[in-house]
Formats: C-alpha cells, structure tokens, sequence
C-alpha cells in the first residue's frame, strides 16, 4: 500500500474513533450535562463520520486499488503525487475548520465564523473535485 | 474494471463533486446570503452524498470485486454454464440497478428543490416516487449479489 493510501487510511480511522467518543460524550451529556457545546456539535459529528471516515476511506481505498496507469500512459502509477496530497491537505483542513468553528457558530453567530466555515466547504468541494481529477482516468478496463 | 462497474464509480465521482460543491454553497450561504433558494439545496446534498457517491461506489466496487461464481461446466458438456461477464451474475439487470438508482437520486435531487421552490405539485410527486426508484435499485442489487455471497460460504 502506497504511503498516500495510509495516510488516508490511517486518518479515517482517527476520525472513527474519535467521531465514536464524541458520540459517546454526547449521550452521556443527555444524563450528565457536561457542557453546552456538546449539544450542538451533532452535525460536526455527523460530519466527522461521512466525510472523514467513510469518504476518506473510500478515497484512500480507491487510491490504493483502482487500476494503475500504465508507464506508457503516466510515469507514475497512481498519478500526480502532489495532486494527492492537495485532496488530503484540502479535505482533513476543511473538515477540521468546520469541526473547530461550527459549534460556536450555532451558539452565537459571527461573521467570521460565518467565512471560516464558508472557507471550509470551498476547501471540501476543492478536496472532492481534486480527488475526481485523480482518479478519473484509472477508472478503466484492467489489461488482461 | 468491468464496464458496468466503470459506470457505477464514474457516476458516483460526479455525485461526490456536486454534493460538495452544493455542501459548499450551503456554508457560504451562512455567511454571504447568496438567496432565499439555497437552503433548500440541503436535501440534494445528503442524497448526492450518501447515495450517489457512498452507496453508488460501494455497489460499483462489489460487483467489480467480490469473487466470480464458478464458471460451472456441466458433466458431458464442453459448453460453460457461465463464463465472462455472466460469472460476476446478471449483467443486465445490474444495469437496471443503476438506471433505478440515478432515475431515484436524480428525481429526488431536482424534484424537492424545485417543489420547495416554485409549490409546482409536479415536483412533489417526482420527488415522493423516487424512493420507489431507490427502493427497486436494493431489491436488484441484492438479488444479483446473494448468489456469489452464498457462493463464498459454500466454497468453505
């Protein structure tokens, strides 16, 4: 497995296990009462589990397994080293931003708030239309 | 990558790239109100997320990967029961699963905007049949996949 792929793996398996502690934390702020911040967290939780756990390990995944270029086509068999780690860069950024800065949106919203948060689902989308461009062309026939 | 998977995978790419981008555009709407429409982007974000790139991908992958049936001659015959394509089960009907599944994601991604926008009933009605789209999609893919599933327990 190419140290790109993990990378990814290995971050998606942070994101579960910490998305599952955060969840943990939240059910039991339901008997407990912890703290306020943990009761308006839920969709950065929710966030930490589709995108960087189950997205990152489909992308991570893919990038290890599709079919590889051949040296006719690309020198490199997984295509542009760098392109991968802007997708890695651009997603666990913008996921992070959002996880650190949504919580104290939705308990009092400020404009920059509003742009970090904005900043982080452009840095998402740019993570997501790079990883398209990474893969596209490896999706194809394997040679016999 | 056989072409049916092919499909799948691309399909799901786009799925990925357009529930970010209207993800995106949810965000920036919190702070540059872009208009009293974008809110209503949020239900084409989570299907075109979790059904279009999440479960497409994984039915793409399944069918490419999971291990073929046997090819199945039968004693006195040199003709193969099954060979190619028809090793990895129903060919055609995993095309009906993925016309089923984008007829269902597509219907639901512009018919409950479009309802929420414009109160046209049209657009509910596409919307509400999506789920049947949806739903005639599972029921294929499992039919089609069962048999190389109980294949693996058989081979232990």
């Amino acid at each position: 497995m190419p140290p790109i792929a993990r990378t990814y793996i290995k971050t998606a398996f942070a994101y579960f296990v910490s998305a599952f502690v955060l969840g943990a934390l939240m059910m039991l702020d339901r008997w407990l009462g912890f703290s306020r911040w943990l009761r308006v967290v839920y969709l950065s939780q929710l966030h930490l589990l589709v995108v960087g756990w189950i997205t990152q390990l489909a992308i991570g995944v893919a990038y290890w397994m599709f079919p590889r270029f051949l040296k006719e086509q690309d020198r490199r068999p997984r295509g542009s080293d760098a392109l991968a780690w802007a997708v890695y860069a651009c997603l666990n950024i913008g996921l992070l931003l959002r996880f650190l800065v949504e919580p104290f949106y939705l308990m009092g919203p400020k404009p920059w708030l509003a742009a970090t948060m904005a900043l982080s689902g452009v840095l998402q989308a740019l993570a997501a239309v790079g990883f398209g461009l990474l893969i596209w062309d490896r999706i194809r026939a394997m040679e016999p | 990558m056989p072409a049916t998977s092919r499909a799948f995978v691309k399909a799901s790419i786009l799925y990925l790239c357009s529930g970010a981008i209207l993800g995106a555009l949810l965000l920036i709407n919190r702070w540059v109100p872009l208009g009293s429409a974008i809110p209503a982007l949020r239900v084409p974000h989570i299907q075109a997320l979790i059904v279009g790139w999440l479960t497409q991908l994984i039915l793409g992958v399944a069918w490419w990967l999971f291990p073929p049936l046997k090819i199945g001659l039968r004693p006195g015959e040199t003709r193969p029961v099954r060979r190619g394509q028809q090793q990895r089960g129903n060919e055609p009907l995993f095309w009906a699963t993925f016309v089923c599944l984008n007829a269902g994601i597509l219907l639901q991604v512009v018919g409950a905007p479009l309802y929420s926008w414009t109160r046209i009933d049209l657009f509910n009605v596409l919307a509400s049949i999506s789920g049947l789209f949806l739903l005639a999609a599972a029921i294929a893919f499992v039919l089609n996949m069962w048999g190389r599933v109980r294949a693996l327990g058989r081979g232990k």
